[in-house]
């Protein structure tokens, strides 16, 4: 197996899956504190500083390592975040390792998914500008789940639909006026 | 540094982490870490489609700057 090669990705449990099972506040505590302990571990080996905050943000609970000197922690997420996203599944299993129900935490380094949500954002807003002046779909950019999730959430609020269509690496959101 | 990060990474993830040994091995192309895991671990460390085989792959990678680092799994009777 070459690493770096495995693009399989199934919907299932990743970040765009719809939350089907509500979860308990002291469930999703466990969640971040099983990973709290996980990442502390890490970058006490590696001998890195960060900081680590834990929240719950709607059903899903929500852990980042914020750095202490800007640009500390840029290894842990990678030039477009891969190192993040492997870094996120690896801190998802053990955090259902400790709890025993599988978590779908987000975790987030040096405050990357926090900067590329609202860049996606914006994206978001320009598309669905466009779909409500043509009343035609529009095919945004082929992105991650992570990605994908942040402009679903967009259209939904906006009041339009969106799916996601095509295969990894190349799914895509398209943007529908109903 | 890497030994230890690894075996930390995959201890945290299987039902058996008493059983986790990771060990370095200096090849003429770099370096490859051997890690063996309890044989009811084997599941958990490879992934589905080896998806978190290479998660560990990436993150290994990171932390030695960018430079692959190969990583074998073992069951843990093998020598």
């Amino acid at each position: 197996m070459t690493d770096d090669q495995v693009q399989t990705e199934t919907e299932v449990g990743s970040s765009e899956s719809t939350e089907q099972v509500t979860k308990s506040g002291s469930l999703l505590e466990r969640e971040g504190d099983a990973a709290a302990d996980y990442l502390e571990g890490l970058l006490d080996i590696a001998d890195l500083d960060g900081d680590i905050d834990i929240d719950v943000e709607g059903n899903r609970a929500m852990v980042s390592v914020v750095e202490v000197r800007a640009g500390d922690l840029g290894h842990l997420v990678g030039t477009k975040g891969e190192v993040l996203d492997a870094l996120q599944e690896l801190t998802r299993l053990a955090a259902t390792r400790e709890t025993g129900e599988r978590s779908r935490l987000m975790l987030d380094v040096a405050g990357f998914r926090a900067a590329r949500r609202a860049a996606l954002t914006e994206l978001a807003k320009a598309a669905i500008a466009e779909a409500q002046a043509t009343s035609a779909p529009v095919s945004m950019e082929p992105m991650t789940p992570f990605e994908r999730k942040v402009v679903h959430d967009a259209v939904a609020e906006a009041g339009l639909v969106s799916e996601s269509e095509g295969e990894e690496p190349r799914r895509c959101v398209v943007i529908r006026v109903s | 540094m890497l030994e230890e990060a690894l075996g930390h990474l995959v201890r945290g993830i299987v039902d058996n982490p008493e059983d986790v040994m990771v060990s370095e091995r200096s090849q003429r192309r770099g370096q490859c870490l051997d890690v063996r895991v309890n044989p009811d671990d084997m599941g958990r460390v490879i992934g589905r489609a080896g998806r978190t085989a290479s998660s560990l792959r990436t993150v290994i990678t990171a932390l030695n700057d960018g430079r692959g680092v190969r990583i074998d799994f073992l069951d843990a009777a093998e020598r």
